[in-house]
């Protein structure tokens, strides 16, 4: 007597039919996720074909030399810092954090204030303070539900204000603000070292994190939270999942890398200036995107998002290469963050489903 | 076009529309004079939405015919429709807020002076229109400053300013009180010496008693008959839209009722609900009866942990209940499933089992790593038991049908295990046989000692599932009513504020 098999005359006739006309098998599991991933990491690949078809042409020179492979593999490794943490953000349908680059610049100023103290001290107390920035923003998004770009964007500004007001201005040099030089050639050594004199610490950091990244969001009690919190908030509250502390945890991981980032840049230009991470936020969020995490939260893997940093850094490293401008480069990136977004867009509604 | 079909307002021969894996409407035949009032009543998921949105021109994709005043005609817009003369009044109101009455009633044929508003002709319009529906308002007051009532009558009045041949009403009193009724029939009833035909969909059947000429019964996308009102009884009509009689409907078994679990003591929730006090044993399923705007939800939601309660107390068990969060209420064995299905109650774009297992996470993590095999014997036992179809836990939940949905959303909160489970309107929106279902589980869960909270406007299933019944009324418990003593007349005149007599449960 309780069968209700087949096609029954249900609940899609009253109420909101036409949202659920779509009965297809459209399957959740990790499978067709793997298969989203492997396409990044095909697109990737293509890249470095049409590098390397650029470079037998002669259109460009020495794409596939050590040195430039090189190149692209640290500026991935910096993006993809940025992007992994982010990415949880993103996940928790909270879009982006538009305060990255300015997190990464203040980062870069609290580092070298704090280096007469000793480099440990300086570390921590400059992720500290960057945490703090998250903790800030994942409160008011979580809790008072503000728009997260726009706060976050506010944030970004504020921010900036308070740097330029506090050193009024100025860029600060690690060497000179009375900290030893061993600590200082510590400091140089965030970006320079190099393990079997190849591979940098930020690509380590980069798969650790991505590691660590993948499996928080997929095997913990917390990323099973963070997929209701942003697939649907508002379930997911009404199943007794404190949804605020979740959005808060993933805007602290998302300055938390902001923060390791912020650091290797500085540690790479060798001076703390406000602007040291700009131009951060828009490529991760590329890189998020293009990795097959979509802007509605709830869907996408860490390992997309890597292979989303990877496009992008092999992209920027052609497009220089080729002497395209840093000005046209930030058109091409946003073109290709609206022609991404359009067809994620595209392909979810000719699913049934409109919420891209 | 003959003879007979020139003297219908409506007509629709052998309708018929799909969704994909269902029919809907299936070869309805349905007719309306002018004048007439015809009450189109069957269960939720029988089909009657379907039929209306068909004649409000929501489909470019049906079949059959559709005849409007001997014309044959294609509704396949809502503007086209709007053009032959239907006109549709829905049971969400349509009207925006912030803005006046004149703007409203008059939208998209607001009368211009030259370039400008001609504010004064406006007015003038307005104020007619409202008289026509025997409303003495100023148009220019918003709509968020008049009362519920008085804007489901600036809707009437909005709806009639295109002249409509057809009218078509959705459940219109169900935010209504009582008298606010009687006024809306006595509009209804001048509407039907003007000669508009009017279509009235409601599940109130005392109220199509009073106000319909004809009732057509629907069930399973099909019509089932079609009959003058003075040649059916109420007994007949709930039959042919069940398929079977209440009484057979409902088969009780034998449940035991042990010591009290829940203990509310004075709990209020200042502007919705005051002082209430009620206790709830171990197995019974306890019925709350109110109108909307009672307090129901509300309360539910503070029992729930969802809103803070003012002033008052909650035991479970004989400890007060703890915390302030719903994770805290819920570890404490209160469990609520929402009345709103795909927003509050599931994550449509995940797989059933993420949604089965989503009150549980922390329950099946250890050291914050968590475990989906541990919950997936639970999930395959809870499709089977509930009949979830199809029985594939990796399913997309958006992708079930509505009956199905509803089934996932039990599971969720079956798997928590609760002692107290608050449910608020279980069964809305789905078809027979899942709601059979449903009801069954819900039974079963009594008789395993949990205590059930049955909110619900489903008369029938508070007077066939529940032990007792709640009376609800503008934020205060005002009746409870035992077994013997309820059906759905005597909940529905204490639900409005009549000392009703108990009649039994004939129905």
């Amino acid at each position: 007597m309780s069968d209700n098999r087949g096609p029954a005359p249900d609940g899609a006739t009253d109420g909101a039919a036409t949202a659920q006309a779509d009965t297809r098998s459209v399957k959740t599991g990790s499978l067709s996720s793997l298969v989203n991933t492997a396409g990044v990491y095909g697109i990737a690949l293509l890249f470095l074909v049409l590098g390397a078809v650029l470079q037998f042409t002669g259109a460009i020179g020495n794409f596939l030399s050590p040195q430039n492979l090189l190149n692209i593999v640290d500026a991935v490794a910096l993006v993809g810092i940025v992007a992994v943490g982010m990415s949880f953000v993103t996940y928790s349908g909270n879009y982006a954090d538009m305060s990255v680059p300015t997190t990464m610049g203040l980062t870069g100023y609290i580092c070298i204030e704090l280096l007469r103290y000793g480099f440990i001290p300086a570390i921590i107390g400059a992720i500290g303070v960057s945490l703090l920035i998250g903790v800030l923003n994942g409160f008011v998004v979580g809790k008072f539900k503000a728009n997260p770009i726009i706060w976050t964007l506010a944030v970004n500004y504020v921010t900036m204000g308070i740097i330029r007001l506090v050193w009024v201005n100025k860029q600060i040099y690690p060497d000179m603000k009375g900290s030893s030089p061993d600590v200082v050639a510590l400091f140089d050594a965030i970006y320079r070292l190099r393990f079997f004199k190849l591979i940098g610490l930020p690509l380590v950091i980069l798969i650790l994190l991505v590691v660590i990244g993948q499996f928080v969001l997929t095997k913990t009690s917390f990323g099973v939270k963070l997929k209701l919190t942003g697939s649907a908030p508002k379930a997911a509250k009404l199943s007794g999942i404190p949804i605020e502390t979740v959005i808060m945890t993933s805007f602290v991981l998302a300055a938390f890398t902001a923060a390791i980032a912020g650091l290797a840049v500085t540690s790479l230009s060798r001076v703390g200036a406000w602007y040291n991470g700009a131009g951060y936020d828009f490529k991760a969020v590329t890189a998020i995107v293009i990795g097959g995490m979509t802007l509605a939260g709830g869907r996408g893997t860490i390992l997309g998002v890597l292979g989303g940093s990877l496009i992008i850094g092999i992209l920027n490293n052609i497009m220089t290469l080729i002497g395209i401008g840093t000005f046209s480069q930030d058109m091409v990136r946003g073109a290709i963050f609206i022609l991404v977004v359009g067809i994620n867009a595209k392909s979810l509604r000719s699913l049934g489903r409109d919420d891209a | 076009m003959n003879e007979e079909s020139m003297g219908l307002a409506l007509e629709m021969k052998g309708v018929r529309k799909s969704f994909p894996g269902t029919i809907a409407v299936d070869d309805v035949d349905f007719e309306v004079r002018p004048g007439e009032v015809h009450a189109l009543v069957g269960e939720n998921g029988a089909g009657k939405s379907t039929l209306m949105k068909m004649i409000a021109g929501s489909f470019d994709d049906y079949e059959g015919q559709i005849i409007v005043k001997g014309r044959e005609v294609r509704l396949h817009t809502p503007t086209i429709a709007k053009k032959f003369g239907i006109g549709m009044i829905y049971q969400e109101l349509s009207l925006a807020r912030p803005i006046s009455i004149t703007e409203n009633l008059l939208a998209g044929r607001l009368p211009r002076k030259g370039p400008f508003l001609d504010k004064r002709l406006a007015k003038r319009q307005a104020r007619s229109l409202l008289e026509g529906v025997g409303l003495d308002l100023d148009p220019d007051l918003p709509i968020e400053d008049i009362s519920q009532h008085e804007a489901q009558l600036v809707e009437i009045a909005k709806v009639l300013g295109n002249d409509p041949i057809i009218l078509v009403m959705d459940e219109p009193t169900s935010a209504l009180s009582r008298e606010e009724v009687e006024r809306l029939f006595a509009i209804i009833d001048q509407l039907r010496k003007r000669g508009i035909a009017i279509v009235y969909i409601s599940h109130h059947l005392p109220e199509i008693f009073k106000i319909a000429d004809r009732v057509t019964v629907m069930r399973d996308g099909k019509k089932i008959a079609t009959k003058p009102i003075g040649e059916v009884t109420r007994e007949e009509i709930v039959q042919m839209m069940v398929g079977r009689s209440v009484k057979e409907f409902y088969k009780r078994q034998e449940r035991t009722i042990g010591e009290a679990r829940l203990r509310v003591k004075g709990l209020s929730r200042f502007g919705f609900f005051h002082d209430v006090d009620f206790e709830a044993r171990r197995g019974e399923i306890l019925g709350i009866c109110g109108l909307s705007g009672a307090g129901r939800t509300e309360l539910a939601r503070v029992l729930v942990g969802l809103d803070r309660a003012d002033a008052g107390s909650i035991e479970v068990d004989g400890s007060p209940v703890r915390g302030s969060t719903m994770a805290e209420h819920l570890e404490q064995g209160i469990a609520y499933l929402t009345e709103d299905r795909k927003i509050e109650g599931l994550a449509l774009r995940l797989a059933v089992d993420d949604n089965i297992l989503s009150a549980i996470i922390d329950r099946l993590s250890s050291a914050s790593v968590f475990s989906k095999s541990k919950g997936m014997q639970r999930v395959r036992a809870l499709i089977g038991e509930l009949s979830i179809y199809p029985p594939d836990p990796s399913r997309t939940v958006g992708n079930l049908s509505g009956g199905n949905q509803q089934k996932v959303l039990l599971a969720k909160w079956l798997a928590s295990e609760p002692k107290v489970l608050i449910l608020d309107e279980p069964t809305r929106g789905v078809d027979i046989g899942a709601k059979m279902t449903i009801h069954s589980s819900i039974e079963k869960l009594a008789r395993q000692g949990c205590t059930v909270l049955l909110i619900s406007s489903d008369l029938p299933e508070l007077v066939g599932l529940t032990d007792r019944v709640m009376i609800m009324r503008k934020g205060h418990f005002t009746r409870e009513m035992d077994y013997g003593e309820c059906s759905e007349e005597s909940l529905l005149l204490a639900a409005n504020g009549d000392v009703g007599t108990g009649e039994g449960r004939a129905s």
